[in-house]
């Protein structure tokens, strides 16, 4: 591929570049196959900005005779401008930037050209498996087991290879039972709770259709999940007239009479478009410079994205709830299975399974709750709140279930293994990165393009020494209690150092953070570790 | 009308105090009578020592009146039954039990701004006859009670003589109670010593006790910092032109630039337009110590107020005032506060309106009146640190003014930053300067609907808050410090926050008679301090005043629902005690590290000399130096 055929202006000199926290600066523009370089002459060493192509959302330009501004909005949320003299220039400039920023294939973006010096390609990829996590729980081998029906991606497009299923069902029957589901997407287990073996299943909705079809081995599959116990839940992310209009077009629910030990909840979360429009609203709304008293508490309200929040922990909730409190199995899909229905699962996971809340466990969660069990981040993160494109598959629920877990964050400061600057730097590596993490819309799809051979896996990187430090809670205190979060209004907060993050005042607040992150090591350090007095002497 | 307890529920007495002999129960109206036993031997019971240990260390002077059946209408767990306690001090309430979950109230009567009767000995339905009870700490409380044998009447006439103390020709608690701790909080401010601190007297502003006596200015502190070259006979006729004779006095000074900020009240300019020449050489003056063009009067009000004022005797400073610029903060006054905070009580309590919340919050004002105090603060601050010298006056200049002369301190000075120059900032500002602490709280006036009530220094504490959220290590205290505060700006269990004026606390020997809020604070320190504490005295903290940065304070507004989730309370609070044990430990190994290398070591040479002043902040400071990336 040649990137070159884009770039017709590859450098400008005396370019100002005016960013957020910066004063304004001259200097030059370098325009790569995937990056964006500016640097000032006066300065050496590093560039003053060095930006993924791929991390711009929107750009604006406004030219005049002999010069031009493009105004840069990226997915980080950063707006910057750039002055450019020459209209030509200019011009070509931003033709190169909209061109690059939104290459299509997979196998052209960045992570596939990163190769940072110390860490090499053989490397195993991910911190987990099916495999493993099967490995670890071996008190439940008796009901279940480890299924490989689908390793050429053939029964489900979305699912890993392996999953686990219960036993009783052999892989001919899982086929069957995939047809059932909506993008073969047949119930698996993620989550399987040690203190009383309550486990979490999720999947695509049941094709019913307007003629209430039946699966037998469906619901063989789902009698085999409760064993023993009579009493099973499933939590429908719809509402139970959306669920019912569902069948109009093939999907459906599962029935009292076909599954009688199964009691459906629902809740109806938004996805989709409705949640990037709320996204939109939100970031609108943070970027309003007007200080006219400027009715920011309504406009934060009316963005809905609060609420979003705390239907997801409400829900997340009510599912740790039936697991954790009264001992039941659950079921959890929407109509994909791939959105929601990884929104509450992983949350519940973390208000139960203190594992899930160490910096390890969390990114592991992450990994099978969303990479391997196939959110389409390629389609939801293809754009942020800025692009002017017209939307597709974008919706931020990733980013909405960031901001959930930034949420417990808030309120339970010791509970959690890992910093709220994991959330931040995750937020960012989903909608561009240098690490092929977050590419692709499944695990079909990343094995397709050489993904784990060619590209450097984020979640090590972060777990790497040099990183991990910075990642941590200092305050971490680990508690064998599930956190249940409150989900009044009033506890929830606007995830200021996301939504706010160009603005000084966030940026102050941060560096005292980092401050007291140095001061609590540095406390222990020398009073823990009296070799310290030892070297001080030397 | 003598109580007598015995009548109804004796047995319940005998059975929670154990032998009565021990006990013998004060009566009302005779404060000489004999207190209640020792502590020791009323702990025969667990539901009596979980009470008692409230009381503490100033148990001696606690009366004990009443306790008796009764149901708490909970807004959060329904009508519970339980058992009342009434003292001089507080309201105790504990459900049965055999109810849960167990439902507690803890109400000092200081909180308690309304008692009504509820219902009648007729009312039908259930829980409908008893007391309604309002209470100045954003809670209101509920009691209902068996309709035969007048059985609220005692509770009633309790409640309603020692919540309101005053209207009874009853001494406030805090006279009352013989509490001793180890610090006299007294002392922590005396004016001479801050005045000092601050470089005081200087060539340019010189001390006066023209006020020694209170009879030039009744709302002043005794001793004032005005201009070395206004001679006294000059404050004299200033103070004719100033509201209540009020004069610009200095608050503080800049220490490297000299800029100082001022505050008084508003020039009796009147419907007239009059002119007072010697007011006008006074504040030129001050703006001429400083070299500078222009002097900056600071007027808290909106302009529209300021002109209002006028056809009252009242004004601000015109043209006539010809090297001032005038800048109006467009601060409501007391009454839009009051209203806007019952209104923010009405959508938190008892329950929280969730369907709206942040348009409901919004429509309150309540934040959009602290981000104005805030950023009228910031104009203050960032003139001041620029080098100019400005005057801050409201109407009176005892409550916008007070709010914006410390908040500015505040941003300016890291040592009103620290746990004592906190308490002195208040004793200073607030306190000296003569903010109506008894007509804005009411302290034992069963006035409830008193005009004059304002909750101008919650408001200011709010901003504190605010400032302490923006700036994680720059306040030597933390939130704790802030909701004792203001749980004790009500409780009148010390002589703090009483009266309006030093002249009045003189009057009333408050010093002699009371104790200080800062004598507990001081005396328990640790549990108020900010693990994560660093100085820097240079300093000057500009927090944020945009609505995007301003939180509701849910901790204290909201803290009567349990079904908000404070952070977790307990275990934090145990880790940050956890933290400032490690720090200390640290700053101990550090201290002899150098000790020990002072000669050998070059690389802590550049720390401070440990001086003999307070241990905390000297060790902290080196600490400093040593480890403050920035």
């Amino acid at each position: 591929m040649e990137f070159s055929e884009h770039i017709k202006t590859a450098n400008v000199e005396n370019v100002v570049l005016r960013q957020p926290l910066h004063p304004p600066a001259r200097g030059t523009l370098c325009v790569t196959g995937h990056h964006l370089l500016f640097s000032d002459r006066e300065e050496r060493g590093s560039p003053q900005l060095l930006l993924l192509l791929r991390n711009i959302d929107a750009t604006e330009k406004r030219m005049s005779a002999s010069s031009g501004t493009i105004t840069i909005k990226c997915k980080d949320l950063r707006v910057f401008q750039l002055d450019i003299p020459g209209m030509e220039q200019c011009l070509n400039i931003a033709h190169s930037i909209e061109t690059l920023s939104c290459l299509g294939h997979v196998s052209e973006m960045y992570p596939f050209f990163y190769r940072p010096v110390d860490v090499n390609l053989q490397e195993q990829w991910g911190l987990s498996s099916p495999e493993k996590l099967f490995g670890q729980t071996k008190e439940f081998h008796d009901r279940w087991r480890l299924s490989s029906v689908n390793r050429d991606y053939s029964v489900c497009p979305s699912y890993p290879p392996t999953v686990i299923v219960p036993k009783v069902l052999d892989d001919e029957s899982l086929k069957k039972v995939a047809k059932f589901r909506q993008g073969g997407r047949f119930p698996v287990l993620c989550y399987f709770h040690r203190k009383n073996a309550m486990v979490i299943m999720r999947s695509g909705q049941p094709l019913t259709g307007a003629n209430r079809r039946r699966c037998k081995e469906d619901e063989l599959l789902l009698q085999a999940v409760l064993g023993d116990s009579n009493k099973g839940f499933i939590i429908d992310t719809r509402s139970s007239q959306q669920a019912q209009q569902a069948r109009m077009t093939g999907g459906g629910f599962e029935s009292k009479s076909s599954y009688s030990c199964w009691k459906r909840l629902h809740r109806h979360m938004e996805k989709g478009r409705a949640l990037q429009e709320s996204l939109i609203k939100l970031v609108e709304a943070c970027r309003d410079e007007s200080h006219n008293m400027d009715r920011w508490l309504s406009k934060l309200e009316n963005s809905k994205w609060l609420s979003h929040i705390q239907t997801a922990l409400s829900t997340a909730g009510l599912l740790a709830e039936c697991v954790e409190r009264d001992g039941h199995s659950v079921l959890v899909h929407g109509s994909e299975g791939t959105d929601c229905t990884l929104l509450i699962s992983t949350l519940a996971q973390i208000i139960m399974d203190p594992h899930c809340r160490t910096l390890e466990g969390f990114l592991t969660l992450l990994e099978r709750e969303w990479l391997q069990a196939g959110h389409p981040f390629q389609e939801r993160c293809a754009h942020s709140a800025y692009s002017h494109a017209h939307l597709q598959h974008e919706s931020p629920v990733f980013l909405l279930l960031l901001d959930c877990v930034h949420q417990l964050w808030h309120q339970f400061p010791l509970a959690l293994g890992f910093s709220d600057s994991l959330l931040l730097r995750l937020a960012n590596e989903a909608y561009a990165s240098n690490y092929g993490t977050f590419l692709c819309n499944n695990d079909q799809e990343r094995c397709t393009h050489e993904v784990k051979t060619r590209t450097h896996c984020l979640f090590k990187a972060l777990l790497k020494p040099s990183e991990r430090d910075h990642y941590l809670n200092p305050l971490y205190e680990p508690t064998e209690l599930a956190i249940w979060p409150s989900v009044q209004p009033q506890s929830l907060q606007l995830w200021t150092e996301f939504f706010l993050r160009w603005e000084p005042q966030i940026q102050h607040i941060e560096e005292a953070k980092k401050e007291i992150k140095n001061m609590i090591s540095h406390w222990g350090k020398l009073v823990l570790d009296d070799s310290c007095s030892v070297s001080l002497n030397g | 009308m003598l109580l007598q307890p015995r009548e109804r529920g004796g047995d319940c007495e005998q059975q929670l105090l154990g032998s009565p002999s021990n006990i013998i129960l004060a009566l009302i109206g005779s404060f000489c009578s004999v207190a209640v036993g020792s502590s020791s031997t009323m702990m025969s019971n667990n539901e009596l020592s979980v009470c008692w240990s409230f009381f503490g260390e100033y148990c001696t002077s606690v009366f004990f009146f009443l306790d008796k059946d009764i149901i708490y209408i909970c807004p959060f767990n329904g009508a519970v039954k339980g058992k009342v306690l009434i003292t001089n001090f507080r309201l105790y309430f504990k459900s049965s039990y055999n109810v849960s979950p167990t439902v507690m109230l803890d109400v000092p009567l200081g909180a308690i701004s309304r008692v009504e009767k509820m219902g009648g000995a007729s009312s039908r339905g259930e829980n409908s006859y008893g007391l309604d009870i309002t209470c100045k700490d954003m809670r209101n409380l509920r009691f209902a009670l068996k309709q035969e044998g007048h059985s609220r009447r005692d509770i009633f006439e309790l409640l309603f003589k020692y919540a309101f103390p005053l209207s009874h020709g009853l001494p406030l608690f805090a006279y009352v109670t013989q509490e001793k701790y180890a610090e006299n909080g007294w002392k922590i401010f005396k004016p001479m010593e801050e005045f000092r601190r601050q470089g005081l007297p200087n060539n340019k502003w010189r001390i006066t006790f023209i006020n020694e006596k209170y009879d030039f200015c009744d709302t002043y502190p005794h001793v004032l910092a005005v201009p070395f070259e206004s001679k006294d006979e000059d404050l004299r006729r200033v103070a004719t032109f100033r509201s209540r004779g009020r004069i610009p006095v200095l608050s503080w000074i800049h220490r490297e630039n000299q800029a100082v900020i001022v505050r008084c009240s508003q020039p009796l300019v009147g419907m007239s337009g009059k002119r007072n020449r010697d007011d006008e050489r006074y504040l030129d003056v001050i703006r001429e110590m400083n070299h500078t063009t222009k002097l900056t009067i600071f007027d808290a009000r909106p302009n529209v107020n300021a002109v209002a004022n006028k056809a009252t005797g009242g004004g601000y400073e015109g043209d006539e005032y010809q090297n001032a610029e005038l800048v109006f903060l467009d601060i409501q006054n007391i009454h839009v506060m009051r209203e806007s905070l019952k209104k923010l009580k009405d959508i938190v309590y008892p329950n929280v309106e969730e369907s709206h919340w942040l348009s409901s919050l919004e429509s309150t004002h309540w934040l959009e009146h602290v981000k104005l105090v805030l950023s009228g603060a910031i104009q203050v601050a960032d003139k001041v640190s620029s080098g100019n010298s400005v005057v801050v006056h409201c109407s009176d200049g005892w409550d916008r003014t007070a709010q914006l002369t410390s908040l500015a301190m505040l941003m300016l000075d890291s040592h009103y930053r620290t746990l004592r120059g906190f308490q002195v900032l208040i004793e200073k500002e607030w306190i000296s300067f003569g903010h109506k602490f008894a007509s804005r709280i009411g302290h034992g006036d069963k006035n409830h609907a008193d005009q004059d009530r304002s909750p101008i220094f919650v408001q200011f504490i709010d901003c504190v808050w605010q400032m302490t959220k923006q700036f994680p290590t720059a306040f030597e205290f933390n939130e704790s410090l802030l909701l004792e505060i203001l749980n004790h700006l009500y409780s009148c269990r010390f002589g703090t926050f009483l009266y309006n004026c030093e002249s009045a606390r003189d009057l009333h020997d408050l010093r002699s008679k009371t104790v200080s809020l800062w004598s507990l604070v001081n005396s328990k320190s640790e549990i108020y301090l900010n693990p994560f504490y660093s100085p820097e005295s240079g300093r000057v903290l500009y927090p944020v005043a945009s609505m995007r940065h301003l939180e509701l304070w849910v901790s204290y507004y909201i803290r009567w629902n349990p079904r908000i989730r404070h952070k977790q309370q307990s275990p934090v609070e145990q880790r940050y005690k956890e933290l400032l044990a490690l720090r200390d430990e640290y700053l101990k190994k550090l201290e002899q590290l150098q000790l020990t290398d002072s000669f050998t070591s070059p690389c802590l040479s550049h720390s401070p000399t440990p001086n003999s002043s307070s241990p905390t902040s000297t060790s902290s400071q080196q600490f400093t130096h040593l480890h403050t990336p920035f």
